[in-house]
């Protein structure tokens, strides 16, 4: 076991580690944490913990064995004990990335939050929240936003709270290299997320938003093979199930026994906040159009200010 | 493990698309044709979403070799949760990952239908699908390092790296698989002999085989019809660099496109595998068909 031991806050919670996190706001607290991150010996098999959700997870109820092969395993329980046991001789980057990806939108989940996968950006007093697939172009919407001069509030993993605000996440934003040279920012300064992908760490400094703030529109963005945007407002059934679709995910809420409340959540969250299908071209796409467009759909919203 | 997957396996541009809207509407009951947006048949094995769901996490944090190894256990684990077969469309060769499973999972896999087609009409195609010269469509064709969606680590891209070897070592590859069961059909006889051919390939993918679900599920799928629903609305299996998918759809077209050089190298590269499936007459010349 590692003998350091350090706070941080995240997503409003308290965090006690033996694992530095770098990219978490140190906090200097001598009373225990909400949660607990330390090493420690977790399973070579997850069967022990409950049913098998995937080749690599297993879920019971507030709990979720995952193992990401040659990186580590993770175990996260009752919403406050996220153990780790890294595999062989890893990087202790590699085992953060999964440690702040995965397994604290399952500890979010487990503590009764809504989690979206998503971005999250200040718009007015408010904020928007752009979901889709992998590659859909969520991150550098949301670099472009930064650069635009919207504070950004959180970046892949997006815990709504029970008045349908966007809790803080993470004061970064995950950069790969291709959408920075596009945006022309310099990485040469930043770290690699891990040392073998040419995905960078971008730290938000002012630009980060660290107050919860309420959602105005979540928008979801959908890559088609047309040469122009298009933005396509969704109601009833659909919004409910863009939400569900875009939930962080989603495979392991039914095994962690969140299911009722989520499909709860997703409902109430969908009768309270518009949702937008934003259709982009797949190909080559003017990223200030997309902005131009989200913002002046915001505006129309009221949410401008 | 019960093998519940089936593979519609081909390099690009072999009649892949026909086929999946052949099975959709062979397996769907509606009374108009399939949206060519909705082939239902199962995901693309190199689709990232997919991989990432069932994994529980993100892929975009993972290198190029980590993904590969970790494909064989996405499917085994797809399989073991199916009730009844699923169909996946699959453009990699089938290589061993880290020299020891198959990509796909022999144990995962029910069959993989094999589709071939004539290289030399195959370079055309594929040239016009990725927005290249037709000589550089056959380079590729020609380089046992070629892949598609290129992991290059900098950006991110929807579909993961595929790695085709080159045109006749990605036929091998699947044809003499040792431990999978293929059944090979010939874009060719897709076109002449359609009836038997699709016939075949419902038998063989166990889909139903009755001679006039066959007639009504290849009138849906007909290449005119794929054509005009995507003069309609943009199909999104398109290249985005290449104006339009569905192109000519015919056999042969090399004998009025290529140049007797482009024939000479497509030849030489690939006439080992061209003679066994029939592309060669008996002098080791392209045959007309």
């Amino acid at each position: 076991m590692n003998d350091i031991r350090e706070s941080y806050r995240l997503f409003g919670l308290r965090i006690s580690s033996d694992i530095r996190l770098p990219e978490l706001q140190p906090f200097s607290a001598d009373e225990p944490g909400d949660v607990e991150i330390r090493r420690g010996p977790v399973p070579a098999d997850g069967t022990e913990v409950g049913p098998k959700m995937g080749p690599f997870s297993h879920a019971a109820e507030n709990a979720l064995w995952l193992r990401v092969p040659g990186v580590a395993r993770y175990l996260i329980r009752d919403g406050g004990k996220l153990i780790y046991q890294p595999e062989g001789d890893i990087d202790e980057d590699s085992v953060r990335v999964f440690m702040l990806g995965t397994c604290i939108g399952a500890l979010l989940a487990q503590r009764g939050h809504l989690v979206l996968h998503g971005n999250v950006f200040e718009v007015g007093g408010g904020c928007a929240v752009c979901v889709g697939s992998s590659g859909a172009g969520k991150s550098t919407l949301a670099a472009r936003m930064l650069q635009r001069g919207h504070r950004i509030i959180a970046d892949d993993v997006c815990p709504v709270d029970l008045n349908g605000r966007a809790i803080p996440g993470i004061s970064r934003l995950k950069l790969w290299q291709d959408t920075a040279r596009r945006l022309e920012i310099d990485t040469a300064a930043l770290r690699r997320i891990r040392p073998n992908i040419a995905k960078f760490e971008m730290p938000l400094g002012d630009a980060f938003r660290a107050e919860p703030a309420p959602i105005r529109a979540i928008y979801v963005l959908t890559p088609w093979n047309q040469d122009r945007f298009t933005i396509a407002d969704m109601s009833g059934i659909a919004k409910f199930q863009a939400l569900r679709a875009n939930s962080y995910r989603f495979r392991f809420l039914k095994g962690m026994q969140l299911g009722p409340r989520h499909f709860r959540q997703c409902r109430t969250l969908a009768a309270d906040v518009p949702v937008a299908q934003v259709f982009r071209p797949r190909l080559g796409f003017d990223i200030d159009g997309l902005v131009d467009l989200i913002l002046a759909d915001l505006a129309g919203r009221g949410a401008v200010s | 493990m019960t093998a519940r997957l089936f593979w519609l396996a081909s390099y690009p541009k072999s009649g892949n698309t026909w086929l999946r809207a052949f099975i959709s509407n062979l397996t769907g009951e509606r009374d108009v044709p399939a949206s060519i947006n909705d082939l239902g048949a199962g995901g693309l094995a190199s689709s990232r979403g997919w991989l990432d769901d069932v994994l529980g996490f993100d892929t975009a944090d993972l290198d190029r070799g980590e993904i590969a190894r970790l494909r064989p256990a996405v499917y085994g684990f797809a399989s073991e949760r199916r009730r009844s077969f699923g169909y996946h469309k699959v453009h990699d060769a089938c290589h061993r990952v880290d020299g020891r499973q198959w990509v796909v999972n022999a144990g995962a896999t029910a069959g993989a239908l094999y589709l071939i087609r004539n290289p030399l009409d195959v370079a055309i195609s594929y040239a016009n699908h990725g927005d290249c010269s037709i000589d550089e469509a056959i380079a590729m064709m020609e380089d046992p390092e070629h892949r598609l969606a290129r992991d290059d680590g900098e950006q991110l891209k929807s579909q993961v790296e595929q790695r085709l070897l080159t045109w006749s070592d990605h036929v091998r590859s699947w044809v003499d698989n040792p431990e999978i069961r293929t059944h090979v059909i010939r874009y060719e006889d897709m076109k002449t002999d359609t009836h038997l051919a699709f016939s075949a390939a419902a038998r063989f993918l166990r889909l139903p085989t009755h001679p006039q679900d066959i007639a009504r599920a290849l009138a849906f799928s007909a290449f005119d019809k794929l054509k005009a629903q995507e003069d309609e609305e943009p199909f999104r299996e398109r290249d985005p660099r290449s104006p339009r998918f569905f192109r000519k759809g015919v056999a042969g077209d090399w004998q009025t496109t290529l140049t007797g050089a482009q024939i000479d190298s497509i030849v030489a590269a690939h006439g080992a595998v061209m003679e066994r499936f029939g592309y060669l007459d008996a002098a080791g010349s392209p045959k007309v068909m």
